[in-house]
């Protein structure tokens, strides 16, 4: 199976292509293509990461472009790490499709919703066995472009039109650094294969600097796909969008992109210590700035969308420290448990038509399966034992604390205090929507379970989000950290106490604050009333980029309008003047002279005119004696001229 | 053995004919068989170059299939208008279709 | 001279009467069936050439397919040739060109017709020629195959295509109004 992985990418491709083109004469708009497709697509990555795990590796590649001596090629390279991702992006995948069966059940724009499904889809497998990073490149922009058309999905409210805007800018941004630095790489390379990248980078043969300079450039796409500081502006606003496609952005294809990006490319980053450092301490900066955002936001979906963010960070710092594997697994788990809860934000919100958690409270009765999902999804999220965080996260908190990279001290603290409030701040978010008194009577009274349709892939991602992590686990002997290379794996006693204590604090605190009220919420706030309006707004971040990119292209656009007002029309007026003068002039002699050979050369036009237009009969047989007979005439002639 | 020049002279000769079909007749239909005699003089050149030039390969030959094939859908789409035309407007001389004129 | 060559001289001459029986016949069914004659003429020729393959080719595409697709347009539509038809259209300079051409035997078609032909014949008779490769050749049909779906394959899939939309674009431009209408009352 793993020669013919091709079959992964193209299967979405042509799901997509059958819905858009089909879509209206198939049951139900073909839906179920997209589900059918997906679903074999899943069946097959498992089968290759059985293959792929029993020691199989496969790489085509075929030329595509041929410049000069400068040759493209394009082809798939199924390794441990692609076949990892494959399973990821299609599992989740498969049971959003599912879950959209039901919660855009009824929409206006359902086959396009679904066809772009499919694509968002084969873009993002497309990037996963992508060979060579042109390539890669090239699915990592259509990944943009896929998830700027689902973001707007409902492009008729100015909000959803707005954010799919930003998404597509703000990665763009990102994009264009990871485009700057493949043009280093081909320059100092002349290849962009990734196997063929990585012997030159293992045998020296790329001047270190350049390495540096190039990884940190990759890192820059990166940055603005996975939301990384300081590019994380545009993942809350995604949220407009439809929530089962938050899912599939948050939880396996556009912010998993970026991670995959620097774990594919992860032999640019390990010989530089530099790189390195950048990317654990941007790492750090986000999951930090993530979890104090997600604990005061009141809307459950930026909670998620926020956790997101700081759970991104976790990754980078991952690979910042230099644990691929870490960053990998915590990227394996968190799709599953974000998928999770986004997708029971989804059910709330199917039922509550709202998403602000003041006005909710009590819904456990309503809906339990809901509930119970986003409790689990939580406490996995939260990294409580046996769930699926609490093995990555512990796992790269052990490489941040073993790791010798400058900033992986920084790292290794933000990581615990982000453990902390992420505890904290799943712990406040469940308390509200799902216990307590109903805030919101009317709403309250109105709510419902979801269809199973929703409920069982929420059902299996239950499941999934307790028993992802024991791949890594002792119990399965490590075989995931073994299966993407990594010889063995340290684990302190100290970083253990330290992640548990964190997340029961934070538990400990949630429930304290919100279900016992042992503390009055306003008094703190007003304690740190500061830090509170900080991080209320999101430490201003937008209003940041309004002041300066977006004030700063107003002022330049202001200071040229003046420049070309007072000095450039200056110029031209002065010019006009003098001009005016000489055509004065000229026009005398014109009107004499001039005047005369124009009119007879028109009354000559206008009389060969009248008399040659009769040729044109409109008879194509005259035409084609006319050409024949030309082509007669021409060909003696050059034959005599040869003579 | 056949001379090649044999070849390019009678299928020379076979194009002027059908030149001359399509210049002198006024009939449409008549006009497009004179074209089909055209592309047979096209394909007889094609077949005796493959066979004198190129011996070894057979790339005149394919090139003369290719030429047979799209006749065909020229034959096919050239009827179609003509009876088109013949429906519409009750003529088959070209010299009656004249919209072309200015 | 061998009996390849006389059996090339024959079918040479037979193709070309057909074929100036072809444009100057009278009546436009004869016109059709020498047109067959002709082409029969073709594919003999494309035989002593060894051609082979072509020479099936020729006989089921032209002698067959295109000949019973003029001879259902002449039934179709009626035609008829109207011989002597008054004065052409047009005017002017225009009118006298038209009329060199429209005559039976119009003397400027001939002339150009002529022309070309001699045209050819002198670049003929001023290029060198190779002789003919020794030995006989093998039969071609499996380099045809081989070249067509290895070399060719993407044009090959082309004409597939061409023929295709040849093929809906004359059943669209047939299709006769009643037809549609049935199409729509369907729901």
């Amino acid at each position: 199976m793993t020669e013919h992985a091709w079959l992964i990418v193209v299967l979405p491709l042509v799901s997509w292509l059958l819905i858009s083109a089909f879509g209206r004469r198939l049951k139900n708009e073909g839906d179920w293509l997209g589900v059918v497709t997906i679903g074999v697509t899943l069946v097959l990555s498992l089968v290759v990461l059985w293959e792929v795990a029993g020691g199989a590796a496969t790489r085509v590649s075929v030329p595509w472009l041929v410049m000069g001596d400068w040759q493209l090629d394009m082809g798939y390279l199924i390794d441990p790490l692609a076949a990892v991702m494959l399973v990821v992006v299609t599992a989740i995948s498969f049971l959003v499709h599912v879950y959209s069966m039901g919660y855009m059940h009824g929409d206006a724009r359902y086959r396009r919703y679904f066809a772009t499904l499919s694509f968002f889809t084969f873009s993002m497998l497309g990037l996963v066995v992508a060979d060579n990073l042109i390539l890669l490149f090239f699915f990592f922009e259509l990944v943009g472009l896929a998830s700027y058309l689902l973001i707007g999905h409902w492009y008729e409210n100015l909000g959803p039109r707005l954010a799919s805007l930003k998404a597509f800018i703000v990665t763009r941004i990102g994009d264009l650094a990871f485009l700057v630095g493949l043009a280093v790489l081909v320059l100092a390379t002349g290849t962009t294969g990734i196997p063929e990248l990585r012997e030159l980078v293992e045998h020296h043969q790329v001047p270190a600097t350049v390495l540096t300079l190039a990884a940190i450039l990759v890192f820059g796409g990166a940055v603005g796909k996975s939301a990384q500081f300081p590019l994380h502006v545009w993942l809350p606003d995604a949220m407009e969008g439809p929530t089962p496609v938050s899912a599939l952005i948050h939880a396996a294809t556009m912010v998993a992109a970026g991670v995959y990006l620097v774990a594919r490319s992860f032999f640019l980053f390990e010989p530089s210590a530099t790189a390195l450092s950048v990317v654990a301490v941007i790492g750090g900066i986000t999951a930090l700035l993530g979890a104090t955002i997600g604990v005061l936001q009141t809307d459950m979906k930026r909670v998620m969308a926020y956790s997101t963010v700081s759970q991104l960070g976790y990754m980078m710092m991952a690979l910042g420290v230099g644990s691929l594997v870490a960053g990998m697994f915590h990227l394996w788990t968190h799709a599953f448990f974000k998928a999770l809860l986004f997708l029971a934000a989804g059910s709330v919100m199917h039922a509550m038509h709202t998403m602000e958690m003041h006005s909710m409270g009590g819904l456990y009765r309503k809906m339990p399966v809901t509930a119970w999902a986003t409790i689990i999804g939580g406490l996995a999220l939260a990294g409580v034992w046996p769930l699926a965080g609490f093995y990555s996260k512990e796992e790269i908190l052990n490489a941040a604390f073993y790791s010798g990279v400058s900033g992986a001290g920084f790292a290794f603290w933000a990581g615990v205090i982000s453990a902390l409030l992420t505890a904290f701040y799943m712990t406040r978010a469940v308390i509200l929507v799902f216990f307590g008194r109903p805030r919101d009577r009317h709403r309250y009274e109105h709510a419902h379970e979801s269809p199973p349709v929703m409920t069982v892939p929420l059902a299996i991602l239950m499941v999934l989000a307790v028993t992802a992590g024991w791949v890594n686990a002792p119990i399965s002997h490590h075989w995931f950290g073994k299966l993407l290379g990594e010889a063995e794996v340290h684990l302190a006693p100290i970083v253990t106490v330290l992640a548990v204590g964190a997340t029961l604090l934070g538990v400990a605190a949630g429930y304290a604050i919100y279900a016992l009220r042992l503390v009055d919420r306003r008094a703190v706030i007003n304690a740190l009333r500061p830090v509170y309006t900080l991080v209320r707004n999101k430490y201003y971040f937008d209003e940041l980029y309004n002041a300066t990119v977006l004030r700063g292209s107003l002022r330049l656009a202001e200071w040229a309008a003046w420049f070309d007002q007072r000095v450039i029309d200056w110029l031209v007026n002065a010019v006009g003047y003098v001009a005016v003068k000489l055509s004065e002039a000229a026009g005398k002699f014109d009107l004499s002279v001039v005047d005369g050979l124009v009119n007879g050369a028109a009354a000559v036009t206008v009389g060969a005119g009248r008399r040659l237009r009769t040729i044109q009969t409109g008879f194509v047989q005259t035409y084609i004696l006319t050409f024949f007979a030309a082509l007669v005439v021409g060909l003696v002639v050059f034959q005599l001229w040869r003579l | 053995m056949i001379p090649l020049s044999w070849v390019l002279v009678s299928a020379a000769l076979l194009f002027g004919l059908g030149l001359y079909g399509a210049l002198a007749r006024t009939n449409a239909v008549r006009i497009l068989i004179a074209i089909e005699l055209m592309l047979n003089a096209v394909n007889l050149n094609l077949v005796g170059f493959s066979r004198y030039l190129s011996p070894h390969d057979v790339t005149g030959q394919v090139f003369a299939l290719f030429v047979i094939t799209v006749a065909a859908a020229e034959a096919a789409v050239g009827l179609a208008i003509i009876l088109m035309i013949v429906r519409q407007r009750d003529v088959s001389d070209v010299d009656r279709i004249n919209l072309l004129k200015w | 001279m061998t009996g390849l060559q006389i059996a090339f001289l024959a079918l040479s001459a037979v193709m070309l009467f057909a074929a100036w029986k072809v444009v100057t016949s009278d009546i436009i069914v004869h016109a059709a069936l020498w047109m067959v004659l002709s082409f029969v003429a073709v594919a003999g020729i494309f035989l002593t050439l060894h051609a082979e393959f072509l020479f099936a080719v020729q006989l089921l595409v032209y002698a067959g397919a295109i000949t019973a697709l003029v001879i259902f347009a002449i039934m179709l539509s009626d035609i008829r040739e109207l011989r002597g038809e008054g004065e052409p259209a047009g005017a002017g300079l225009g009118r006298r060109v038209r009329r060199l051409v429209s005559r039976r035997l119009g003397l400027a078609p001939a002339a150009v017709a002529v022309g070309f032909a001699a045209v050819m014949y002198s670049v003929y008779r001023a290029t060198p020629w190779p002789g003919l490769p020794p030995g006989d050749p093998a039969p071609s049909t499996l380099a045809i195959g081989r070249e067509l779906f290895g070399t060719y394959v993407v044009p090959f899939e082309l004409a597939s295509i061409v023929l295709l939309v040849a093929m809906v674009g004359a059943i669209v431009l047939t299709l006769r109004e009643g037809g549609r209408e049935k199409e729509e009352k369907r729901p």
